[in-house]
């Protein structure tokens, strides 16, 4: 009996080995990338936000930092919106090797990452990492409060870094009751989910460019940690 | 022409006539400076829905939206601001004793009820405005330019239009909103051709505005088949230039419902005035 628990054990330890394996080979292949900035546009097919085309000029500087700049109103996803290989820290989350299987001709892993600081990170994600090029294809946030996001990220090279050109984020989350007193025509309307695509495109990547901790320290400038 | 002039001076030289300007100019500097004041709040009511899922960057509190948001707090009041000219343009020569002495000179009266119509039309256009313009410039230096962004909460969702596109927009908005309230105009008109004082017309007015506004927003089935019957239903149709895409059909349809209200109230008005009898 004891034998059978201790080589279940060894398996789970095995297991547990081999999913971390896979954040370690990407925070590898991106130990190198210290900053870089990108033209955002931001398409949006969503029922309940009528909104053209938005452009910005987004900026990471490793491990955390982010920030927008945009002359007009720029609607940036919370979630999913931009590229930081450097979020899912192993230390942070409990992880854990949900199946290994072939995804458009590629050999990909899916990992289910629990947080271990609820605190700091509410939700957890399953990641769809293609194995031969340890590259993040898939982002799903894993559902809590009715909420349900999932970014799918194509790559394109960049000053030897494999960077998003695309990432498209399918979202269908809880919309709010309108604030305030109702007016007489809304009595009996629930509020709408948020439903729908959010289309995200880079270009004109500049990587290593050596942006100082001063460009964050402006508005507009956002330090993420439970967003990837 | 002389009269429609002189109709103006006459308009024009009444203090009243100013009070609908310095209400306007009072509730307009009171909501906008408040605004300023609590621009965190509003922002956060704005965008709550959003907020949760979204970084939201730039200046989405800005003089447009303030525009937009008085113009939808103040469409149930300017009818009130407007009666007070209108229900008052015809009745006042019977309450002052004038209205014999007006229609024995030598203009006819189909000359003399249209000169004060077009007074009529004067003063309620230019009271609009008088809206736009101190709304737009106030809100331009207090809050800056920026996108407009619309929340329709009856619709449940959001609108976004560029800054570019939104003086247009809004210029628009103003002048559909100086239609609408022609109607509104036209109703105190006949209303004031009617009687012979003027606290009934501007009641009257009111009395019905606020009448079909309650029951076109009741939300039972027999009034909502009440409501396409009901001029009020249609005063709202300034918005549709502030949504997307600009729902034109629906526009021209609530226009065209208007047009037509505002030429049957003054053709009333105007045979009831040349059947007037203003000998006893």
């Amino acid at each position: 009996m004891a034998g059978i628990l201790f080589l279940l054990s060894t398996e789970l330890i095995q297991a547990q080995e081999d999913a971390t394996r896979y954040l370690d080979l990407i925070e590898k292949k991106y130990s190198g990338l210290k900053d870089y900035v990108v033209d955002v546009n931001v398409h949006f097919d969503i029922e309940t936000l009528k909104a053209p085309d938005m452009q910005a000029k987004l900026y990471f500087k490793a491990p955390d930092k982010m920030k927008v700049d945009s002359r007009k109103v720029f609607f940036f996803p919370k979630e999913g919106g931009y590229f930081n290989p450097f979020v899912f820290n192993k230390k942070d989350f409990e992880i854990k090797l949900l199946e290994r299987l072939t995804h458009d001709g590629k050999n990909v892993v899916r990992l289910k990452l629990t947080p271990t600081d609820t605190e700091r990170y509410n939700k957890g994600f399953v990641l769809t990492i293609d194995t031969d090029r340890n590259l993040i294809r898939e982002i799903k946030i894993s559902p809590s409060e009715g909420r349900e996001i999932k970014a799918a990220i194509e790559y394109g090279m960049f000053d030897g870094f494999e960077l998003p050109i695309c990432i498209d984020l399918q979202l269908d989350i809880p919309g709010s009751e309108p604030s305030g007193m109702r007016e007489f025509t809304q009595f009996g309307q629930r509020a709408k989910r948020i439903t729908g695509k959010v289309q995200m495109t880079y270009s004109n990547y500049k990587v290593n460019s050596g942006l100082s901790d001063e460009v964050f320290k402006e508005k507009n400038s956002h330090q993420s940690k439970s967003s990837p | 022409m002389k009269l429609f002039w002189f109709e103006i001076y006459k308009t024009f030289s009444r203090w009243r006539t100013y009070i609908s300007f310095g209400f306007i100019a009072l509730i307009v500097i009171l909501t906008e400076v408040v605004m300023k004041l609590s621009a965190n709040e509003i922002l956060y009511r704005m965008m709550r829905s959003f907020e949760r899922d979204f970084l939201i960057f730039g200046n989405v509190l800005n003089g447009w939206f303030v525009t937009a948001f008085i113009m939808n707090s103040l469409h149930i009041h300017i009818p009130f601001l407007i009666t007070l000219v209108a229900g008052d343009i015809v009745s006042n020569e019977a309450t002052s004793g004038t209205v014999r002495f007006l229609l024995i000179r030598p203009p006819s009266r189909s000359k003399i009820i249209t000169a004060k119509y077009f007074t009529t039309l004067f003063y309620t256009t230019g009271l609009v405005i008088f809206l736009a313009l101190i709304c737009v410039s106030l809100g331009l230096i207090l809050f800056g330019g920026g996108d407009l962004i619309m929340n329709y909460q009856n619709k449940l969702r959001i609108v976004f239009i560029p800054e570019e596109e939104v003086p247009v927009r809004i210029l628009l908005a103003f002048a559909a909103a100086t239609w609408s309230m022609t109607v509104v105009a036209s109703l105190a008109f006949l209303f004031s051709t009617l009687a012979e004082n003027s606290i009934g017309p501007i009641i009257g007015t009111m009395a019905v505005v606020i009448v079909f506004l309650v029951i076109g927003n009741f939300p039972f089935d027999f009034f909502r088949m009440i409501s396409p019957y009901l001029f009020t239903t249609y005063m709202i149709f300034w918005q549709g230039f502030l949504d997307n895409p600009i729902p034109w059909p629906e526009i021209g349809r609530s226009a065209m419902i208007l047009g037509f209200h505002s030429v049957g109230l003054f053709s009333i008005a105007f045979v009831a005035f040349n059947r007037k009898d203003i000998k006893s």
